[in-house]
């Protein structure tokens, strides 16, 4: 018996990991680049969500063009906020612990303001959804069941974390984004415009947050608050060690799990804290999460 | 000769404005202030540690909870008089305070950031969990305060106590500015290498920064509820946090002048906003991330500089030692 | 001289803090009630004041806005009609945010500046009952708009009235005798909250299971942001039970019936009123209407939604409020409104703040709008405790016979 409830909450787990993973990826991609946490993170996936929707409802052009254009538009969102209002915050303080407060400040404010957008519309006053995928019908796999869009969904966020693998290592540009994250002074010795490569990172990474947005969308509910998964995905970067890709996704993948096996075991009451249960475990115990190495102190 | 003329200008103009609040026509002024004095503690107490101390901590709401908590219980219990049962609030707050320090030191800016947040949310769904003790999500009932010689039942007779808690708070943080220790927090602020290579304790220092802001957060729930009645886990969340971060960002992160500024001006805003309430988080994000990007030192910062500004013009301001010599 | 610092230091404190002391008490204690001909504020010759309050920003917003516009409306058809014993009503409205303190200060501000006769106001009883203990000693009757409102009227105070929608006693206790009665269960699986209103509700559905008979095998608790819902429905089907009473709000709701349908759950699913607020949105939400071929939800009014018997409230909306669409909750806050211009037509040419309080008790009747009546008492102050259910099959919805109540007795 207690096979079936592991197995139907390991293959839960993984579909709803897959997305805790990518939002974790965007989370890393900034921090590494930039050393900001982005706690507007979850809005940026929930305004694509709803552009999703917008889109989907007023013109019912297709997923192939719709995911594209919500991704165009966090990808703006996301450079626009860097350019505007981070390299200002960065230029008029002195470099040192308070300008990355300022700067993570600046990401509460970023939330509140694209929460405001959403609110005063009328479509935000219901609890909403995206229109289906795909057929929601189930598909077994052994005694457990989940549906076709949940494999679909699986797919799709597998398939852009390898397509961001092979982005870093094996084209020019990502090859130079990542030479800035990792020493911004060098990258800018050897002609990599420093500044144009952080705008594209927080652009490239709130793309990524709107293909989350619009697969979790049909897992768990559109509300404008629906932003406060952010801490999933912190909890799974965490867990990974932060500033580790792969040890990000598979944290993703076992923050999903834990959850299941945490509302199996202890009570269904116990899902919501599990997160922060486990950040607080991880960074007791072992900061550098699973996969990171020795925990880094950033001189600026 | 002119710090004396200017203590006593503020010692006048705080007498005017504590008498003023009551006769101003209405409880609800009196409300008002309450409120905003209890803020008042509350922002200072964050800022000393993120503002002065430089640490990146986000706990502060689960303090303000154990502060509300713990008083109003022991009140309920004993019947003993506020100046007995806010302290004990206080300390228990900073006791635990104390307990997170000592993990808490060894962590990094971002991994120390998201730990106290994970701390906070955590105490926030104890909070609401703990049946017995907390009320759970049916949040708890206080008896009225005792003095000693009777219950305070409303906000009138509740003002004068809270006003002196207030006042009193922001003479212990005035004392502790110019203290040693306050130096040494700046210090660690500034660079974490250089301060230990002139002797500062980090660690310890650090994690007196902490206690320390716990049991403001601790005083601050004591004087909640002093003129409250009633406590839901709901007011112990994020978005509290978020508030007092922003006021003492806005007011001026750092100074005990900023804080105030920040703290009233942000206590005023919903009385502006009303009629534009839909749109309020929109401009609560907008005027956090204009004040960031255009008055980095907040307010009072700006306020400073100006009248910086000023003197630089007026000739006879104009320091009257040469270089290389102390003024 | 470090001695001589400290002294003036201390000195400057005791000073300050004796001046703090000494000003503000001497001034707080002569702040006086103004005496007139009416010795209650909020009415005169020729007005009466009411302070009406609601969320009107934030998460709870559309509980709210529409509630609280609809008691507006009702207040202008009375003043239409030639007011109360010749007095107009006048409205004073406030964002209470659904946050406790924000509400506080929003009824204290209503009271002591804006000096109404009695407030109307609240959505969420969390929020909503942090303001009992002043308008007790105040003495300022409050009635609520649309909160469910437990705490606040068990047990019952003089000057709070509520529950004009039903409480969450209301329906847990009425969603397990529904069940029992007419899908004939024996072992029922709960799914609520880990808050306050999954503690109301569940408490009256154990009473409720106890006295008929039947057992709750499963209680789940989630919390509101719950995003996988794998757990619960896993234990839901383990359990055996032959029924599942969902007690969420929708966005859990809506997961939990679309989980039940993709684990094969085949046993009937009966949801509150808080679960369904608007159907159409729910099943798209749940994603596919096979999912509801056993299906069931709660309401306390007398019809669907937007049902014939409801059409005049909704026609009266549209009318008052030309271009907006009513929210599901719109009519959820008319019933108070009729409740207070009732009492305060029974309590006579020249009401006081008690007359009022005494007139809303004696209350009794029909709101053409709820499933059961309006009803006060001596020491009931929860106005409304009826609920009908309604069947969804995918295609059609209609009204199961029957108006089902909680009998569990107030504490």
């Amino acid at each position: 018996m207690w096979e079936i409830y592991l197995l139907q909450g390991l293959a839960g787990g993984l579909v709803t990991g897959s997305i805790y993973a990518l939002i974790a990826l965007s989370l890393v991609i900034i921090y590494k680049s930039t050393q900001v946490i982005n706690f507007a993170g979850g809005e940026i996936v929930m305004i694509a969500s709803y552009v999703a929707l917008f889109i989907l409802l007023y013109t019912g052009m297709s997923y192939w063009v719709v995911v594209p254009l919500c991704a165009i538009s966090t990808f703006i969102i996301g450079i626009s906020f860097e350019r505007v209002v981070l390299t200002r915050i960065q230029g008029r303080q002195a470099p040192g612990q308070s300008v990355l407060v300022a700067m993570v400040i600046a990401t509460v404010g970023l939330s509140y303001i694209l929460k405001g957008i959403i609110r005063p519309i009328p479509y935000a006053d219901e609890v909403r959804t995206l229109p289906p995928m795909m057929a929601i019908d189930p598909v077994f796999i052994g005694p457990a069941v989940i549906s076709r869009q949940d494999i679909a969904i699986f797919g799709i966020a597998v398939f852009s974390m390898i397509a961001l693998f092979v982005f870093f290592q094996f084209t020019p540009l990502g090859r130079a984004l990542r030479a800035t994250a990792d020493n911004a002074r060098a990258a800018a010795l050897v002609g990599i415009p420093v500044a144009r490569m952080r705008a594209l990172v927080w652009g490239l990474a709130c793309g990524l947050s709107a293909i989350a947005g619009i697969l979790i969308a049909p897992k768990i509910l559109m509300t404008p608050d629906m932003g406060g998964l952010i801490i999933l995905a912190f909890a799974a970067a965490i867990i990974g060690g932060f500033t580790n890709f792969p040890g990000v996704i598979v944290g993703g993948f076992a923050l999903g799990i834990i959850e299941n096996i945490v509302g199996l075991t202890i009570s269904s009451n116990a899902i919501s804290v599990t997160p922060f249960i486990v950040i607080i475990l991880v960074l007791l115990v072992r900061p550098q999460g699973l996969f990171g190495g020795p925990s880094e102190v950033k001189k600026v | 000769m002119g710090n004396l003329t200017r203590n006593l200008t503020l010692a006048a103009a705080f007498v005017v404005v504590a008498t003023a609040v009551p006769t101003l026509g209405s409880i609800y002024i009196v409300f008002m202030a309450n409120m905003i004095l209890m803020y008042v503690v509350l922002a200072i107490g964050l800022d000393i540690l993120l503002g002065r101390a430089g640490q990146f901590a986000f706990a502060h709401t689960a303090f303000f909870g154990i502060g509300i908590y713990v008083t109003s219980l022991v009140n309920i219990a004993t019947g003993m008089p506020f100046y007995l049962t806010i302290p004990i609030g206080a300390c228990v707050a900073g006791l635990v305070g104390a307990l997170i320090a000592l993990p808490a030191t060894r962590l990094k800016h971002l991994y120390l950031g998201l730990a106290t947040f994970a701390f906070a949310e955590v105490a926030q769904w104890v909070f609401n969990n703990w049946d017995e003790v907390t009320g759970g999500a049916n949040g708890l009932r206080f008896q009225p305060s005792q003095t000693g010689f009777g219950e305070i039942t409303n906000d009138l007779e509740a003002y004068p106590f809270v006003l002196a808690i207030a006042v009193f708070m922001i003479w212990i943080t005035r004392n502790l500015e110019l203290s040693k220790l306050g130096r040494s927090m700046e210090a660690i602020k500034e660079s974490e290498h250089a301060a230990t290579a002139s002797g500062i304790s980090v660690n310890r220092t650090k994690a007196i920064a902490f206690t320390i802001s716990a049991v403001y957060a601790g005083v601050a729930g004591g004087m909640f509820t002093l003129f409250q009645s009633y406590v839901h886990p709901d007011v112990l969340g994020f978005d509290t946090l978020v508030l007092v971060l922003s006021m003492i960002v806005i007011g001026g992160i750092g100074t005990l002048p900023g804080v105030i500024v920040g703290v009233v001006l942000l206590g005023l805003l919903p009385e502006v906003m009303r009629g534009l309430e839909t749109y309020q988080e929109f401009i609560y994000g907008i005027i956090l991330i204009g004040v960031l990007m255009f008055m980095p030192r907040g307010i009072w910062g700006r306020i400073m500089s100006f009248r910086e500004s000023m003197n630089a013009e007026k000739p006879e301001a104009k320091s009257t030692a040469s270089p290389g010599e102390a003024p | 001289m470090k001695s001589a610092k400290m002294i003036k230091s201390i000195a400057g404190l005791g000073l300050g803090l004796g001046m703090a002391l000494v000003a503000s008490s001497a001034t707080a204690y002569t702040v006086g009630n103004p005496q007139g001909k009416y010795q209650d504020p909020g009415i005169s010759d020729t007005e009466i004041v009411i302070g009406l309050h609601a969320p009107l920003s934030g998460r709870a917003k559309a509980y709210g806005v529409d509630a609280l516009d609809a008691a507006k409306m009702w207040y202008k058809m009375i003043n239409d009609r030639g007011g109360i014993w010749g007095r107009k009503i006048r409205i004073v409205t406030a964002d209470d945010k659904c946050a406790p303190n924000d509400l506080v200060a929003v009824v204290k501000k209503l009271v002591t500046v804006d000096k109404v006769f009695i407030v109307h106001g609240g959505s969420c009883t969390h929020a909503t009952i942090a303001a009992q203990e002043y308008i007790t000693r105040e003495k300022v009757p409050m009635v609520m708009l649309n909160a469910a409102g437990d705490a606040g009227v068990f047990p019952p105070t003089r000057y709070m009235f509520g529950s004009f929608g039903g409480t969450q006693r209301t329906v847990g206790g009425s969603l397990i005798d529904f069940v029992t009665s007419t899908l004939g269960a024996k072992k029922i699986a709960y799914l609520a909250h880990d808050d306050d209103f999954g503690a109301s509700n569940y408490l009256a559905a154990k009473w409720a299971a106890d006295k008929n008979g039947v057992e709750i095998v499963e209680d789940q608790r989630v919390s509101r942001k719950i995003v996988d819902v794998t757990a619960p429905m896993l234990k839901v089907r383990a359990s055996g039970a032959d029924v599942l009473v969902i007690t969420t709000y929708t966005g859990p709701a809506a997961l939990a019936v679309k989980k039940a349908h993709e684990f094969g759950i085949k046993i009937p699913i009966v949801a509150a009123v808080q679960a369904v607020p608007n159907l159409n949105a729910f099943v798209k939400n749940v994603g596919t209407k096979d999912a509801f071929k056993n299906f069931y939800y709660g309401s306390p009014l007398n019809d669907l939604t937007d049902g014939p018997k409801q059409q005049w409230i909704i026609d009266m909306f549209k009318k008052n409020y030309p271009g907006r669409n009513p929210s599901p909750f719109m009519s959820y806050g008319v019933p108070s409104a009729m409740a207070v211009a009732q009492a305060l037509h029974n309590a006579g040419p020249n009401p006081t703040r008690e007359s009022f309080v005494d007139a809303m008790a004696g209350l009794k009747f029909n709101t053409g709008i709820l499933a059961g009546p309006i009803e006060f008492g001596e020491n009931k102050r929860d106005g409304h405790n009826a609920s009908i259910f309604l069947k969804y099959d995918g295609t059609n919805t209609s009204r199961v016979p029957g108006i089902f109540y909680n009998h569990m007795p107030a504490q």
